[in-house]
């Protein structure tokens, strides 16, 4: 053992406290002896991904049972991915009986650990938003890098189990991204094209992480970052490049103290660059028979930008679009009659799932539209479904009328 | 012929060699209930993990990878250890949950030197792994 731990720690490991939190305890202590951390730190709260039935697949419920031999709960705040179908209208989206009881005995084992099954990407969108300088174990991608580069708190990508081996024992180990020194820039990134749109803001993530996998990067000249702006940025950084943590000069929290002198390469971001990603995915010969929006999870002003884009037109015949959130914003939705205005002109808005996650979308339909560059690198992999991006008001303009 | 190792996962264990030349998602590549390879592109397609020594360069893909990795162990078709160039935390995760003897950072290159059919001792406590007999 290369890690200090202290005896409560040791205690932990040895099985003293039983299986479930001995095995949580090992891993997070063999992750942190192969990455170099000197001791175990405590986080704040925790977000846990392997939630769909369709990536975790049968092997979880085994996990699920070693997991149960010791009535284990988590120790600190902790939130769920989303699941593989809207758990109330799963038999809209065409979702088999078989796949839905599955992936309600999913959920339901992590609500009796005691995990808040918010079902959602996007935490932050909820109330759930980090401070500056806590420690998490976070392991949603696009929420890793938002909790880092927005909020400047401080969380590696955690996978599925290591996430929930930190909500069982409220412990990561002290390496990565936990460490002043791994958040200092690599790369400068100098913005010198308009960021006009969401998926512009998508385009850019998606084209640094395909040149710069891993490595943070700086942007200046970016003139605006909302949060649903850099939820598309952190998003498609991490889809096309692993990318954890970013800075905006004067627009996030960390960027006040970078050093430019130690970054190692200098970069423009120009037009043409950004045209490159619209032309990579712009795949549809026929007319499109979806359109999906919400990844990252659509928030509450997402939703009333896409009404007041709508206003009185109606979706065209033989396109269906469908809006991806929480159960949460849902009901925010639902509570200022967004939700039956935008159902009265066609549109769907399904909680608690995604067209990343859900086998309802690849499976039911071939050509997609969507503004995200991670929906639309997930949706072209499978072999059937071709994919278009395009910024929203194009997309409201093609299929409404 | 021995060579240097680093022990992630502990166990001493000997078997016959089961190499991927590429990285390896275990969610998607591999089917838990069978052990079987089962992506189509990869040169060792159809091939069972089931009681080899699985030597790949590193994992990939989704994190849930894990969780597969485990299911190999509970429906008794896992490899007897992994051997990777480098392991990461899906592998690591995977390999402590099955119990599956994991080491890394061979101090020579083990993609020129073994294939698969080898017959290997993996020794996490000397830190060693040692090729018994080639596959002629």
């Amino acid at each position: 053992m290369i890690m200090f731990l202290t005896k409560d720690q040791e205690e932990m490991l040895s099985g003293m406290k039983g299986e479930a939190i001995a095995k949580s305890m090992e891993l997070i202590v063999k992750i942190g002896d192969v990455y170099n951390a000197k001791q175990l730190i405590p986080i704040t709260n925790a977000q846990v991904a392997g939630v769909s039935y369709l990536t975790v697949g049968e092997s979880i419920f085994s996990y699920f049972e070693l997991l149960s031999k010791d009535a284990v709960k988590v120790k600190v705040p902790t939130w769920l991915n989303p699941a593989g179908m809207d758990m109330k209208k799963w038999k809209e989206m065409k979702i088999s009986e078989d796949f839905a009881e599955k992936q309600l005995r999913i959920v339901n084992f992590y609500e009796g650990l005691g995990i808040n099954p918010t079902l959602t990407c996007a935490p932050y969108l909820i109330g759930h938003t980090p401070s500056q300088g806590d420690h998490l174990a976070w392991s949603e991608s696009s929420a890793v890098s938002i909790a880092n580069s927005f909020y400047g708190a401080r969380t590696n990508r955690e996978g599925a189990p290591s996430s929930l081996a930190s909500a069982i024992t409220g412990l990561t180990a002290n390496y990565g991204l936990h460490i002043t020194e791994n958040r200092n820039p690599r790369i400068l990134v100098d913005v010198r094209t308009k960021l006009e749109s969401f998926s512009d803001y998508s385009a850019l993530g998606y084209w640094y992480g395909q040149k710069f996998h891993g490595s943070v990067p700086y942007f200046v000249n970016i003139q605006s970052l909302n949060i649903n702006e850099a939820k598309m940025l952190a998003a498609a950084l991490a889809a096309s490049g692993s990318v954890a943590l970013y800075h905006v000069k004067d627009l996030t929290p960390e960027s006040k103290s970078i050093d430019t002198e130690n970054v190692e390469e200098k970069i423009e971001f120009t037009e043409s660059n950004k045209n490159e990603i619209y032309n990579h995915f712009n795949q549809i010969n026929e007319g499109p028979d979806l359109v999906v929006i919400g990844c990252p999870h659509a928030s509450h002003e997402d939703v009333k930008l896409i009404s007041g884009i709508l206003q009185s037109r109606q979706m065209k015949d033989g396109i269906e679009f469908w809006i991806f959130t929480s159960s949460k914003t849902k009901a925010a939705i639902d509570a200022d009659s967004l939700l039956t205005n935008l159902e009265s002109r066609g549109i769907k808005i399904y909680a608690d799932t995604c067209m990343v996650v859900s086998p309802s979308v690849s499976e039911n339909f071939q050509n997609i539209i969507t503004n995200s560059t991670k929906a639309a690198h997930y949706l072209s992999k499978a072999k059937t479904t071709m994919v278009n991006l395009l910024p929203l008001d194009s997309i409201m303009k093609e299929v409404t009328e | 012929m021995k060579i240097g190792i680093r022990p992630i996962v502990e166990g001493k264990v000997t078997g016959s060699v089961l190499l991927s030349p590429h990285p390896i998602s275990f969610l998607g590549d591999v089917d838990s209930e069978t052990g079987k390879i089962i992506d189509s592109e990869s040169s060792i397609y159809g091939k069972s993990l089931k009681n080899t020594i699985f030597v790949f360069p590193r994992g990939k893909g989704s994190t849930v990878g894990s969780y597969i990795i485990y299911g190999l162990r509970v429906n008794n078709v896992s490899p007897l250890a992994l051997v990777a160039e480098e392991a990461e935390t899906i592998v690591i995760a995977g390999a402590i949950l099955a119990g599956i003897p994991l080491v890394d950072l061979p101090d020579k290159d083990l993609f020129s030197i073994v294939k698969t059919g080898d017959i290997i001792t993996i020794d996490t406590s000397e830190k060693t792994l040692t090729i018994q007999k080639r596959e002629k």
